[in-house]
């Protein structure tokens, strides 16, 4: 018994890895059409930057699954949460990734994004790694976390020199919330805070 | 003085590269650990080594970190940035690279050191070529030559090797002046500044004591001006600071461990309460 079921189980699971594979080359080309797209968004000078957020707005709602990586980040404060809360939260996350990102490369002008390579993880998600080549000579290597549900792509996680987006966020919205006193609260005023200042 | 700045150099020349290496748990493969080291299965062993996920769980100090982590960062807009900002103002980019390189080619057999008592012995070789092209083809180290020959700089360190022993990282630690740490790469820290060759020499002749601390005054300014970027963008980008600071170093430090090599980063995943239940038990 124990051995059908192990013979199943690889199975599946070569079914899976196999499946995966072929949507190794296929989340390349999503990201490389993301990664040009986001590139010359954010290095446009000639659009004003509203303009410039708006889009990138458009391209979160789109590509990334704000909703899975809001929850991750959220942690064990996520299961807590009414649903009101969750969809402010959601809501102020994304804002606040907008401002915080649509600013952050204002100063690249000629910049080049190359996909490097990608390997599927045990999680059945998709790495895809690349890097920015900045006009210095400097490369900064970016990896992106994509799954794919329901024949859509979307990114789950953006990994910018070995560190996780989604864990340095999950680290300090849970040291925000602690220090709010264990509220989902505290950390909605303070991303709201943030928002209203860019 | 000098040991304040020489172990402020190994913190902020972290440089994010890191190659293939050898798995740290096949050690336990070995005949050199029979018994006890056998006795713990690696997921176990994984889970001893590896602090819990959420990095808040691990600072026990956090009252007092946080109390320096102010101070240290009043003395950076005091002192630190000014100086770091003019250096990067006045002195043209390429000249800059000339000192980072000069100075991190000092730096090899600390690397060197480290490499050996980690057991890779090809890195060893690699980072002993590295300083003898560079000290002699590359002027005196002035000028990289190892890396355009495909020998790119490995930055390894005592924190590391003691990670690469199997060592924790223990509680997270903010360090007057000196920053992110924690205990064990504070103990790396203190091992690093014994190995480094240049503090013996000024230590056994006093008069050198001068070119010493140029050094690490040196090194100083060229790692603060190698990060202003990023540390300005955690200062400035965050609503806690001092928890991204946190995370920041923590994440690099683990990157940057060859135990770590290829580890699988846990993310986000997509949702699987309704329909995709079944198909997620099959692994």
């Amino acid at each position: 018994m124990k051995k059908v079921v192990f013979t199943l189980f690889s199975f599946l699971t070569w079914i899976h890895i196999a499946h995966a594979e072929t949507n190794c080359e296929a989340a390349k080309t999503f990201m490389s059409d993301m990664g040009e797209n986001v590139i010359s968004l954010l290095t446009n000078q000639s659009i004003s930057d509203k303009e410039r957020a708006d889009q990138f707005r458009i391209i979160l709602e789109t590509q990334f699954n704000l909703k899975a990586i809001g929850k991750f980040v959220l942690g064990r404060y996520w299961k807590q949460a009414s649903d009101e809360e969750k969809q402010t939260f959601l809501n102020l996350f994304k804002e606040a990734t907008v401002a915080t990102y649509a600013s952050r490369f204002k100063d690249y002008t000629s910049e080049k994004f190359e996909i490097r390579s990608c390997h599927v993880e045990p999680d059945g998600g998709v790495i895809v790694s690349s890097q920015i080549a900045r006009p210095s000579g400097q490369t900064i290597p970016i990896n992106w976390k994509i799954f794919e549900k329901k024949g859509e792509m979307r990114v789950y996680d953006v990994i910018l020199e070995g560190i996780s987006m989604g864990i340095t966020q999950r680290s300090e919205f849970s040291s925000v919330i602690q220090n709010g006193g264990g509220k989902l609260e505290a950390l909605n005023k303070a991303l709201e805070k943030k928002t209203s200042q860019s | 003085m000098n040991y304040i700045f020489t172990i402020l150099l190994s913190f902020f020349l972290l440089i994010p590269s890191v190659r293939a290496q050898e798995d740290a748990y096949s050690y336990m493969d070995t005949d050199e650990y029979p018994g006890e080291v056998l006795e713990i299965s690696p997921e176990e062993f994984e889970e001893l080594l590896h602090p819990p996920s959420d990095l808040a769980d691990n600072d026990p100090f956090e009252s007092i970190n946080r109390v320096t982590f102010g101070v240290n960062n009043f003395l950076d807009d005091v002192l630190l940035d000014p100086v770091s900002a003019m250096y990067v103002g006045v002195v043209p980019e390429f000249l800059r690279e000339r000192v980072g390189y000069f100075l991190r080619n000092l730096s090899e057999p600390i690397v060197l050191v480290n490499n050996i008592l980690q057991g890779e012995m090809q890195d060893a070789e690699d980072t002993l070529r590295r300083f003898a092209i560079n000290s002699t083809v590359g002027l005196g180290g002035i000028l990289d030559v190892s890396t355009d020959l495909d020998i790119p700089y490995k930055r390894e360190d005592f924190g590391l090797t003691l990670a690469s022993w199997g060592f924790e990282e223990g509680p997270y630690i903010v360090l007057p002046i000196l920053g992110p740490s924690n205990l064990r790469d504070t103990i790396g820290r203190i091992g690093d500044y014994g190995f480094d060759s240049i503090n013996w020499w000024a230590y056994f002749t006093d008069d050198n004591a001068l070119y010493s601390y140029t050094r690490t005054a040196a090194q100083v300014l060229d790692s603060r001006s190698d990060n202003i970027d990023i540390i300005k963008d955690l200062k400035e980008n965050s609503l806690d600071p001092y928890g991204a600071f946190r995370t920041w170093y923590t994440e690099r430090r683990r990157n940057l461990s060859s135990k770590n090599e290829g580890r699988i980063i846990e993310t986000a995943q997509p949702e699987d309460e309704d329909e995709e239940v079944l198909e997620d038990d099959e692994y």
